[in-house]
């Protein structure tokens, strides 16, 4: 009854948890930016993971549900991730103001940003025949988690984890061929 | 894409048959149902390819961090009024101290649009712009205006200096006398929005303001409705609004009809004061609990141990109104103006 009402409530969830992943995500970012200047070895998932611990960790005190939190904090990543992939290619499509930028950065960019965007419509029709499998992917390709993170977010074991990840794999890779083809 | 095998066959075989060295899947699938083989067979193929799926998403979160600024900065415009400073990152958006054109300071909540992923969201922001402004009560935060600027939806409020109640509470215990008369205020202000037929249907400590000068102040409408007709709730968002706000945080001030995803009603929002008044007057909270689902169960069916069980010299009448305010009935619950004038009789 509880987690019926926790899933009937995940969009508000969502919305409410969106500005504080966004804002720990900027806020552990420019801080590792100024820490290390020159640095290569900014990975943007190590800050999502981070920004997720420190999240964890604050709200954990007074929330004590941290596998919910994990849950909804990675959707809300997704979200923000797939909105900015999506404003990227529109302002491809739209011929917006191109962002000055390294050249070789910005197909990367836009790759990934048409990739994200066909994942996560993969992901959503995978979430109609498996939801756990799309939470799986969620939490690990959105979020950055371990499969060990994932496998204690979500109270399965690391093995159901692992399997699930590979049958998902297939699945959206096999779902995304058929688009494109 | 709905396919007419049981997608658990699938998996099944799928995990069978990677179980095996390619050579012998041959042999495992050759008496299956030719549907079926075919399924687990183009998603064995697709295991085999190398896809996107293994790199993380680093040059899109790379971009966003890059191009999209964070917090607003001081100096920075949103329609009539200067951001100073950053207070607090809520649920709802972000919260600034700015100035307006006489340099007065108004609190500025902003929900910057980038982070708007569908029409509830900014529906909620506005409601919570209206609901606060069609209320006009000392007890209530002052709204001045809402409406749109390039960084986002915003409201420009009444700047309050003072602490909330979950930080009073947090520093340790409360005088009896001071919370009775807190516990008065706020109620008055509950009092004042069912009577104009308004629910707040978040009312916990974080929401409960303290200013310096001792006046109490409601806010956060943001999930509040006009009350009106109370039949069950039509849209997703519905009393879950409550439970998913703040994830289990919340779970705490509400109230076991909510719980079982029922309608609100205001007896739910002085159920809700009802948990915020006990937690107050006797120093720790009805429903603590190690886990949500301790908590749940404690909401649902723990008994309410009494105030003076925790905390000597609360008058009877007071501890007795608010453990009828945290009845599980909701029809045997006071109205927010009773508890007014109980806890009115007492102030000092």
């Amino acid at each position: 009854m509880l987690l019926a009402a926790w899933s009937k409530g995940d969009q508000g969830a969502l919305d409410k948890m969106m500005p504080l992943v966004y804002h720990e995500l900027h806020r552990i970012a420019r801080r590792a930016w100024s820490e290390q200047p020159y640095g290569n070895t900014l990975q943007p998932t190590a800050l999502i993971h981070e920004a997720y611990l420190k999240l964890a960790k604050s709200e954990n005190a007074t929330y004590q549900d941290r596998c919910h939190f994990f849950a909804v904090a990675c959707k809300a990543m997704r979200q923000i991730l797939v909105n900015h992939a999506k404003s990227r290619l529109s302002e491809k499509r739209g011929g917006g103001v191109a962002k000055v930028s390294i050249d070789d950065v910005q197909p990367a960019v836009h790759q990934e940003a048409s990739e994200i965007v066909a994942l996560h419509e993969a992901l959503e029709a995978l979430q109609a025949v498996d939801p756990r499998k799309s939470a799986v992917v969620e939490m690990r390709y959105f979020g950055g988690l371990s499969v060990e993170e994932t496998a204690e977010a979500m109270g399965v074991s690391i093995a159901t984890v692992n399997r699930d990840w590979r049958l998902a794999r297939s699945w959206l890779i096999r779902e995304m061929n058929r688009e494109s083809s | 894409m709905s396919s007419p095998v049981p997608w658990e066959e699938i998996e099944r075989l799928y995990h069978d048959a990677l179980d095996l060295p390619p050579s012998d899947r041959e042999a495992l699938l050759a008496g299956v149902d030719a549907a079926l083989r075919a399924e687990v067979e183009s998603l064995l193929e697709a295991d085999s390819q190398t896809g996107l799926l293994p790199a993380p998403p680093t040059h899109i979160a790379a971009d966003l961090l890059d191009s999209q600024p964070g917090a607003l900065e001081a100096g920075q415009r949103v329609a009539d009024y200067e951001v100073e400073s950053l207070i607090s990152i809520g649920g709802m958006g972000e919260v600034y101290l700015a100035r307006d054109n006489e340099g007065k300071p108004v609190a500025l909540k902003i929900l910057r649009r980038h982070l708007i992923v569908n029409a509830q969201a900014a529906d909620r922001f506005e409601t919570e712009a209206r609901a606060a402004s069609a209320l006009c009560h000392p007890n209530i935060i002052t709204v001045y205006e809402s409406g749109k600027s390039p960084a986002g939806l915003f409201i420009a409020m009444e700047w309050l200096d003072g602490s909330t109640f979950r930080a009073i509470m947090d520093a340790g215990k409360t005088e009896v006398a001071q919370a009775i008369d807190w516990g008065g205020q706020a109620a008055r202000a509950l009092s004042a929005a069912h009577s104009a037929g308004i629910l707040h249907r978040d009312m916990k400590p974080e929401n409960i303001m303290l200013r310096k000068d001792g006046v109490v102040k409601i806010l956060d409408f943001g999930l509040a409705r006009h009350g009106g007709a109370m039949g069950p709730e039509p849209s997703a968002m519905g009393a879950s609004g409550t439970i998913s706000g703040t994830l289990s945080g919340t779970l705490l001030y509400m109230s076991p009809e909510i719980l079982q995803g029922e309608a609100a009603t205001s007896a739910s929002d002085v159920f809700s004061l009802g948990a915020v008044l006990y937690e107050l007057t006797a120093g720790k909270h009805p429903f603590a609990g190690e886990t949500p689902l301790d908590v749940f169960e404690a909401i649902e069916c723990r008994p309410v141990s009494p105030i003076h069980a925790a905390r000597s010299g609360v008058p009877q009448e007071v501890s007795r109104v608010i453990l009828r305010m945290l009845d599980r009935h909701p029809d045997s619950r006071p109205s927010a103006s009773e508890v007014c004038d109980v806890l009115g009789g007492h102030r000092r």
